[in-house]
């Protein structure tokens, strides 16, 4: 008897949700909305700068890969990109929705790479209510080769050594030789991500392609390169600092702090204030850019595949030098021989000096951007208004990617061969993503003007 | 039912076994520290926002009762008058003490002008947080009345104030002043150490001295540091070196270090903490003093912060990360500290002994107060801990996930603060601990049964009669709640003596003096200083307990002037006034050492200059969850004739890309020697060596054993090493090739062929620590060596030392074999085959270090000494509650790992936090995304039953060195006294020390290789144990091995005479001259 009627009660339900479909709308927004989600949850599980580029990166490749099969303006990223194999065609029926299949694939990567998935799948799971209220036939369709696609892509990434890199040592600090990476205050924290460069890279033919020049010599004496280098960080920081609040270099410091963690210590009261990453500054760049033009949701996915894809390579080719070189801090010499009592405006990241990743990583990422939006491409940046700072306004994206690698001067985190080069690496590499990836069925190249 | 009901109402009662808490209404002490957390003050803008306020106790108007003074952060001070009783009326107003200072600290009661009447000194926060006023003295005017007259003495400071402590420094006989300021310094960066040299006058530290109701600050002369990083919340006045000149021990909280200030006698002091202490507390709260262990020598309590609760535990920040622990203690001048409670020692002639993890008492969480005393008067010192924070702010869920963006703003621009952030902090309203005194330097935690479990913020804690009964009750000030009193309820149940002094001058109360008491040969030792425990001071009494025992032999005071007195036959169960009789001198030292000093130092060492040093290799950076290193096991160490003239030389072993060292005798003493061949096999990490002539070709033969765990699979610095000796020089010879971390070689012509045979014992696999090495027995062959294949031997585990002997009396040499996560396991030699023999010794896994046979028991058979890893760390084992060693690949990444845990309350919890095990398994920061999740759970909470069920788990039963007692062949384990379980025990050497005719045995130990949270396994000083209850401890002895780490024990000859070579891990060699034994 029970069983009869809760048969007739599914039966009731089902007749009740009988009703006609219609067809899934995915907007360029929605997209916007899935790497928003995902960067606010970066935020929240605290991923560096480095990792982060990765979590930004393999989602954008999912989805751009359903888009390339089904957009004939788009061309596949299969044997461009290292190791990556096509991905697996969709069921004939035809009842796929590409928007809706990269949509869910890039938010099922996205679950695989961050911590904390109940958020995600907190959004996942109301528009998944949504659509199958919708559309159950294109909906399940869709969700199944997003998933499928997900899969493949899963596959080709779990191969990175990313899994292996987490479990190799831990940077050892090597007290012996002044001129090496030290612990910097607050929090002393040990450097990070030591073996970034083993991470496969996606475009370069290997971590060491964009090797920069040896950072100049370390040496205390007054008339060396390097100490002048030094003197310069100090002198710049202690006008700027005297300036204070007028002062427009501090504002440009701020702008692009871009640290995810800054450690914040009072007694036994700790905590951080966390932020975007670099990365993430880019990313949003990108939507800004997206909407500015209008971009449908084929190009949003492209603009964002492309500026993942340089900005990752960029922290693998920054990072390599990063502990080839090993550089120590500014911080830790100027207290040792200029100021003891002395503080940078910014806090200083927890990995050597050489080069600045934000330079490397912007240079990479303006190239990207530039290349699709074109040179001249001016936008007001409001990326960090959540956290209280102002908008910037800038005539291009080159533009942009200097203020940002100067920033780190003005921070007092970094000496001037490390932005100067730094942006030169990341510029570089972006050219080669820019003329090694064909992500159009047409060349690309006739954009990239400069 | 009627049970269930008296269970009931017992359970809901106001009694401890040992205290009860009469409530406020019946003593009228309602006063209660409330604080009012405003958006202008809170613990955001005021670090020690919940510090708490302070509490004295003494008698202030004659009436025979003791009085309490309260004083509230935010509220006013109160007094009140002890009207027997336990009675007690609110006088505040009458007396005019209520005070004025916006946020006062600390509260004391001394006589400041020497008239008899004790005055009372209130600190306060000046300057900071809009805080007003001053350090207040109310001087007693001896009608129950007081006038404020702090600047009429010239303490009125308006400085950063936590407390301040009497004491006459210079002996002149009036009180001087020790006040304690505290920093409030950003934790931004650390400083470097020496920022302590420039003085701060709002948080640097102050001496004063009493110039005659003037008080003169003498800190910089006196040699007093202030500077801007101390965090100065525990101060403690005594004699800590028994030389009559009152010195001073500062606890400072955060990264300075404490200060232990040595009165010179000449008006300065000089700071000699590193000198003295192996390690102390890093977030120093309140501490006190007292002779726990009858030598008359005073040992300092300091407490910290170490949670006991697992949830709490794991769910707060703890130690800092190794690397950072390097750099704070090499590039910034700092000492060793531990985030956990410490319990230092005295030992004349030596440094301090940190005893606080055998004692029991090292994790009493958020923790303010501790007072020792003689609580039930059984003759022991008990221990009683105040604590409680109301919000944690090392909680690491807030501190990583707190939305902070507010915060940050409200530090910065004094804006609104985000209540619901401050709201994510737990509460940290804990218990307080009581712990019983033994006789072996162990507490028992009665904090269930003593006093009644409660919830409160207790912080400045004071001690006195207040019923006159006898015993000693205690008042404690309390955060958001009436102060509590804890009533002591022992009465009659045990005989006391209470004594206060009459001392004439301006001394009146006689602050300094020592009392000795002697009962049954047991000697109880006291020092009337009342400032103890955490911005507080006690009645000014001493009181002793005796027990069931009725006679008092003696009581022997020392006055501050050092004349002394002594009172025969005492009846206990009284209170004596006493006043100076008599002029006699009393001689100091008052105690003379009981040296036995039979080893001397060689000045020049013999022209030994080898000083091992480590290379930089950090086995937890690869290896992230082992529980101890593995890389710091050398140098080794090889004595014999290498060179032919009959004489002894010497083999150093290096580390790591660093050369050996050979030293020759000559004449004139030992010169190194070069031999090109084994230098430059510099790249391999030497851990063991033995000289020999292998090959009986009358020439000696050297065999070194590689380890340091850095190389790894088939690397050849793996390989051991054998060199003959031809001609003049060294020739490499072959060797089987095993590629292991040696740990032992051990000689034997076990096979009785005439050549002498090698046990190669290894202790691990380099990145696969769990995995069995492999070990063997090398018989010789003509001067060529091969493996004895012996399947029960070859993987016996993970072994560290071993020793032939002929334990079954059959007249072969049997192998005994050692290591960690094993029982010492015992082979017969049946004519040159090696048999394990079961001698059911399974409940003796441990983690073994040393074997030695010895007679102990002079019983005429031959005993085993044991060395172990100890008592005094954060390893705990037994049968029934093992250290576990869980050994898998977690993570399925092809390496494995592994994962210690201790049992409590019946399960098995990992000892890294999700911290450290997520370094190695990263899928914990996804099954876990908050600390709150994982904190409190056990393993099987934490791996997946798949990853229990692969595990291959260790187990240890037995951390105490001890030895195996032989009856008739049969062997029992015998632990040694707490004494020898300070610190692992790293090696034994027989020999006739003292040139007595018979063998003692020298134990040695100490061991650094571990994580910041285990501390430093450095308090053993060596022992000589010449038999079961002989035992000589390494200071008396003349030896220096305390906080260093010893590998081996050797004697070598010199000009026919013995010395003693010891040599450590990352330290000089020490060559002693044996005193009572000049050889032949």
């Amino acid at each position: 008897m029970m069983k009869k009627i809760s048969l007739l009660l599914i039966f009731v339900i089902l007749i009740g949700c009988q009703k006609k479909e219609e067809p899934i709308v995915i907007t360029p927004d929605l997209f916007h909305e899935s790497v928003d989600r995902v960067t606010e949850i970066m935020i929240h599980d605290i991923f560096s700068p480095p990792v982060a580029s990765r979590i930004f990166a393999y989602p954008n490749i999912a989805a751009f890969e359903i888009i390339a099969a089904h957009n004939n303006e788009y061309k596949s990223l299969a044997g461009q990109l290292n190791d990556l194999t096509p991905i697996p065609s969709p069921e004939p029926s035809g009842k796929v929705n590409p928007k809706l299949a990269a949509l869910i694939a890039h938010m099922d990567i996205s679950r695989r790479l961050i911590f904390s998935e109940e958020k995600i799948n907190i959004f996942r799971d109301s528009l998944y209510t949504d659509w199958s209220s919708k559309n159950p036939t294109e909906f399940n369709a869709s969700k199944d080769y997003g998933l499928l696609v997900a899969d493949h892509i899963a596959a080709w990434m779990d191969k990175d050594n990313y899994k292996q890199t987490r479990t190799m040592p831990k940077f050892t600090v090597n007290t012996d030789d002044p001129a090496r990476w030290q612990p910097t205050p607050p929090s002393y924290m040990a450097g990070i991500e030591p073996h970034w460069n083993k991470i496969r890279p996606y475009v370069m033919d290997s971590a060491a392609q964009f090797k920069p020049v040896a950072p100049p010599a370390y040496s205390v004496e007054k008339s060396s390169d390097f100490y002048k280098e030094l003197q310069e960080v100090y002198d710049i920081s202690m006008k700027i600092t005297e300036e204070g609040d007028t002062s427009e270099e501090i504002a440009i410091a701020q702008f692009w702090d871009c640290n995810p963690y800054v450690s914040v210590t009072r007694g036994h009261l700790m905590f951080a204030t966390k932020k975007i990453t670099p990365g993430a500054h880019w990313i949003g760049i990108t939507k800004i850019a997206c909407k500015k033009t209008d971009s449908d949701f084929d190009k949003t996915i492209y603009a964002y595949t492309k500026t993942s894809i340089a900005m990752a390579d960029a922290f693998i080719s920054c990072w390599d030098e990063k502990y080839r070189s090993n550089l120590i801090r500014p911080e830790t010499l100027i207290n040792q021989f200029i100021d003891d009592s002395w503080k940078p405006v910014l806090q200083t990241p927890p990995f050597p000096e050489y080069p600045s990743g934000h330079s490397v990583v912007s240079g990479a990422a303006s190239t990207a951007l530039t290349s699709i939006f074109g040179d001249d491409f001016a936008f007001e940046d409001d990326t960090e208004i959540r956290f209280g700072l102002p908008v910037r306004k800038f005539s291009s994206f080159s533009e942009a990617a200097d203020e940002a690698a100067i920033s780190r001067m003005y921070g007092g985190i970094h000496f001037r061969a490390a932005v100067e080069v730094g942006v030169k690496q990341g510029r570089d590499l972006g050219k080669y993503v820019v003329e090694n990836l064909n992500m159009k069925q047409k060349s690309e190249l006739a954009t990239l003007e400069q | 039912m009627a049970m269930i009901l008296l269970l009931l109402v017992g359970c809901g009662s106001k009694e401890g076994e040992l205290f009860t808490n009469p409530s406020p209404e019946k003593t009228g002490i309602t006063f209660s520290n409330t604080l009012t957390e405003s958006n202008d003050l809170n613990i955001l803008d005021y670090l020690y926002f919940y510090n708490g306020g302070g509490v004295a106790i003494g008698d202030i108007n004659g009436d025979g009762l003791p009085d309490i003074y309260l004083s509230g952060n935010q509220v006013k001070n109160k007094l009140y008058l002890n009207k027997g009783n336990l009675t007690f009326e609110d006088i505040t107003e009458k007396a005019g003490v209520a005070g004025n200072s916006t946020w006062n600290t600390g509260a004391v009661m001394g006589d400041v002008n020497g008239d008899g009447l004790l005055d009372i000194y209130v600190c306060a926060v000046v300057g900071i947080n809009g805080f007003n006023g001053y350090n207040e003295l109310f001087i007693n005017n001896g009608d129950s009345t007081f006038t404020e007259s702090a600047a009429q003495y010239g303490l009125d400071f308006e400085t950063f104030s936590s407390n301040a402590a009497f004491l006459d420094y210079d002996l002149d006989g009036d009180l001087d002043l020790y006040l304690l300021n505290h920093a409030v310094h950003t934790q931004e960066s650390f400083g470097r150490s020496d920022l302590r040299l420039q003085r701060d006058f709002q948080t640097g530290d102050r001496l004063l001295r009493n110039d005659g109701n003037t008080f003169v600050d003498v800190s910089e002369e006196a040699g007093i540091y202030g500077g801007v990083n101390g965090y100065g919340l525990g101060v403690a006045i005594s004699d800590f070196n028994q030389d009559g000149w009152p010195d001073i021990y500062v606890g400072n909280d955060f990264h300075e270090d404490d200060y232990y200030y040595l009165n010179n006698g000449d008006g300065t002091f000089k700071e000699s903490l590193k000198e003295y202490f192996g390690q102390t507390t890093r977030f120093s709260m309140g501490n006190d003093v007292g002779d726990i262990n009858h030598d008359g020598w005073p040992d300092i309590i300091s407490l910290d912060m170490l949670p006991e609760d697992e949830t709490v535990l794991k769910s707060s920040e703890g130690d800092d990360d190794y690397q950072i622990q390097k750099l704070r203690v090499g590039q910034f001048g700092y000492h060793y500290q531990f985030t956990r409670n410490m319990l230092h020692i005295n030992q004349p002639g030596g440094k301090f002994k940190e005893t606080a993890l055998l004692s029991g008492i090292a994790a009493t969480d958020w923790s303010w107060s501790s007072l020792f005393a003689d609580y039930d008067q059984d003759g022991e010192q008990d221990i009683f801990i105040s604590n409680g924070i109301p919000k944690r702010p090392n909680d690491l869920d807030f501190i990583n996930f707190a939305s902070n963006d507010q915060i940050k703003t409200k530090i910065d621009n004094t804006q609104l603060v985000d209540q619901q952030a401050l709201d994510m902090m737990p509460s940290g309203n804990i218990p307080n601990y009581v712990f019983k005194g033994t006789s072996n330097l162990q507490f028992i935690d009665k904090s269930k049964n003593w006093i009644k479990r409660d919830t409160l913020i207790s912080g400045a804690t004071a001690m006195g009669d207040l019923d006159n009964d006898g015993d000693l009750d205690i008042v404690t000030n309390n955060i958001n709640h009436p102060a509590t009193l804890y009533i002591n309820k022992t009465d009659n149940k045990a005989n006391y003596l209470k004594i206060k002094l009459k001392f004439p001058g301006k001394n009146p109360y006689g602050i300094g003096s020592k009392i000795l008491s002697y009962h049954k040969g047991i000697l109880q030792y006291k020092e009337m200083y009342t400032v103890r425990g955490f911005q507080a001071s006690s009645e000014p009494l001493v009181h002793f307990g005796y027990g069931k025992d009725t006679k008092i032999d003696s009581i022997r005071i020392i006055w501050p002037n050092r004349t002394t007195q002594l009172l025969k036959n005492v009846k206990v169960n009284q209170t004596l006034v006493i006043a100076p009789k008599e002029e006699v001198q009393a001689t100091y030292p008052i105690f003379v050492q009981n040296k036995n000093e039979i080893f001397k130092k060689v000045e020049g060492n013999l022209g030994l200059e080898f000083e091992h040093k480590e290379d930089s290799y950090f086995d937890f950076n690869r290896q992230k969850l082992i529980p101890y290193q593995f890389s710091d096991r050398g140098p080794a160490v090889a004595i014999g004739d290498l060179t032919n003239d009959g004489n002894e030389d010497i083999f150093f072993g290096g580390s790591k890309f660093m050369a050996s060292k050979l030293y020759v005798q000559h004449a004139d003493g030992f010169k190194e020697k070069a031999f090109p061949t084994i230098k430059k096999d510099s790249i391999k990490e030497d851990v063991v060596a033995v000289i020999e002539d292998f090959n009986k070709d009358g020439k000696k033969d050297l065999f070194i054993g590689s380890g340091g765990a850095d190389f790894f699979n088939e690397m050849p610095p793996l390989l051991d090493s054998y060199y003959t000796q031809k001609d003049t020089t060294f020739v490499q010879e072959q060797l089987p090739a095993t590629f292991q971390n040696a740990s032992v070689l051990a000689r034997a012509d076990y096979d009785l062929d005439g050549d002498m045979d090698l046990f190669v014992g290894n202790q691990m696999v380099t990145n696969d620590y769990g995995k069995t090495p492999y070990s063997y027995v090398l018989q010789n062959k003509n001067g060529k060596f091969e493996i004895l294949e012996n399947e029960s031997l070859n993987h016996i585990g993970m072994v560290t030392d071993a020793v032939w002997d002929d334990y079954n009396g059959d007249g072969t040499l049997d192998l005994i074999v050692v290591g960690e996560w094993m029982q010492p396991t015992f082979f017969k030699n049946k004519g040159g085959t090696l048999i394990k023999d079961d001698m059911d010794l399974d409940q003796l896994n441990g983690l073994w270090q040393s074997i030695i046979p010895f007679d102990i028991d002079k019983d005429g058979d031959k005993d085993y000494l044991l060395g172990n890893w100890g008592l005094n760390s954060k390893f705990k084992a037994s049968q029934k509650s093992a250290l576990k060693m869980y050994y898998a690949d977690f993570d399925n990444n092809g390496s494995t790992e592994t994962i210690v845990t201790i049992k409590k309350n019946g399960e098995d919890y990992p000892i890294e936090g999700l911290k450290g095990l997520s370094e190695q398994l990263i899928s914990l920061r996804k099954k876990f995304t908050a600390y709150k999740d994982f904190a409190g759970k056990p393993i099987k909470g934490i791996l997946s039953e798949e990853g229990l069920k692969k595990a291959k788990v260790f187990e240890v039963h037995e951390l105490s060195s001890g030895y195996l007692e032989n009856n008739n062949g049969n062997f029992t384990f015998v632990p040694f006294n707490v004494e020898l379980q300070m610190a692992p025990i790293m090696t034994f050497l027989a020999y006739d020390f003292d040139g007595d005719g018979a063998e003692e045995v020298l134990a040695a130990g100490n061991y650094f290789g571990v994580k910041p949270y285990h501390g430093r396994l450095g308090s053993f000083a060596g022992a000589m144990i010449k038999s079961k209850n002989n035992v000589i401890l390494g200071d008396d002895l003349g030896l220096d091995f305390s906080q260093r780490s010893i590998r081996h024990l050797n004697i070598i000859t010199f000009k026919n005479k013995p010395y003693l070579i010891a040599t450590f891990n990352n330290e000089k060699v020490q060559v002693y001259q044996l005193i009572n034994n000049i050889g032949k």
